[in-house]
């Protein structure tokens, strides 16, 4: 994979352009994951995930080569979903938008082979339920949760993406942790 | 209801992956006898598989295409500020 990226960003590099829809291709669903999960509807997901792509476009001279393209590519996602966070609205009306998802479903997005549909009402209702209860946390209890337990990441990796020392990002997911054990407990 | 403060950041190590095998061990002892401490690893571990199983999402159809016609030209140089 990090061959293979490698020699998309230097096509890139010289000038094809093209090049750059096949990294997109290859990170397009991780990073819209990390985009949904923290900005909790698919609307605004998408814008966070395509800017994040642009960023990572036009900045694309300064990233270092060595170094791991998805780590990358997580920080300027996660930074953009921050500063809509951030700019846009207090976190209560947030959480009335992972309800109403306007236009595209909420089905549409999950991966069709999946669950007999019967199932997969009762896993909605639970998938929707998990994640509004990951929008209550702060945003940076939040990204840490997301990284760790959604993308599957390690400490190191996340202190990466999140420009923090190992032991603040373990301090922000035990808390994330205890935070939800507090809302999930009596389910 | 709150246990010693040595107990509860056992449950973190562990559940971290950072526990040594003693430690382990010291952890297993203890919630045998002790049942807040217990609950609290339970609930704890609910949590994160409750979270990890969030399906997986994908990114909508024709969302390449749209970034793509998106792109600014890449300039040696480059005006575009973010």
């Amino acid at each position: 994979m990090d061959t293979i990226v490698k020699r998309l960003i230097r096509e890139v590099r010289k000038g094809n352009q093209q090049a750059f829809s096949e990294i997109v291709e290859l990170y397009k669903d991780k990073v819209f994951q990390v985009a949904y999960r923290m900005v909790g509807n698919l609307h605004e997901a998408q814008d966070v995930a395509q800017e994040a792509f642009l960023r990572a476009y036009t900045n694309l001279d300064r990233f270092d080569i060595d170094r791991k393209f998805s780590t990358w590519i997580f920080r300027i996602a996660t930074n953009v979903a921050i500063d809509r966070l951030r700019k846009k609205k207090p976190d209560y009306y947030l959480q009335e938008e992972v309800k109403g998802s306007d236009g595209l479903t909420y089905e549409s997005q999950l991966a069709s082979d999946e669950e007999l549909p019967e199932d997969q009402v009762v896993s909605l209702e639970r998938q929707e339920w998990v994640q509004a209860e990951i929008n209550q946390l702060p945003v940076k209890y939040r990204t840490a949760i997301i990284l760790k337990y959604i993308e599957d990441l390690s400490i190191n990796e996340i202190s990466e993406i999140l420009d923090i020392p190992p032991s603040t990002v373990k301090t922000r997911i035990h808390r994330g942790r205890e935070a939800l054990r507090k809302r999930m407990r009596h389910v | 209801m709150k246990c010693k403060q040595y107990y509860e950041e056992l449950i973190q190590n562990v559940l971290d992956g950072e526990a040594t095998e003693e430690e382990k061990k010291i952890l297993d002892h203890h919630i045998k006898e002790c049942e807040p401490c217990r609950q609290h690893l339970h609930e704890l571990k609910k949590v994160i598989a409750f979270v990890q199983s969030s399906s997986h999402i994908e990114a909508p159809l024709g969302f390449t295409e749209s970034v793509m016609a998106k792109l600014p030209e890449r300039k040696p140089v480059s005006k575009w500020k973010q």
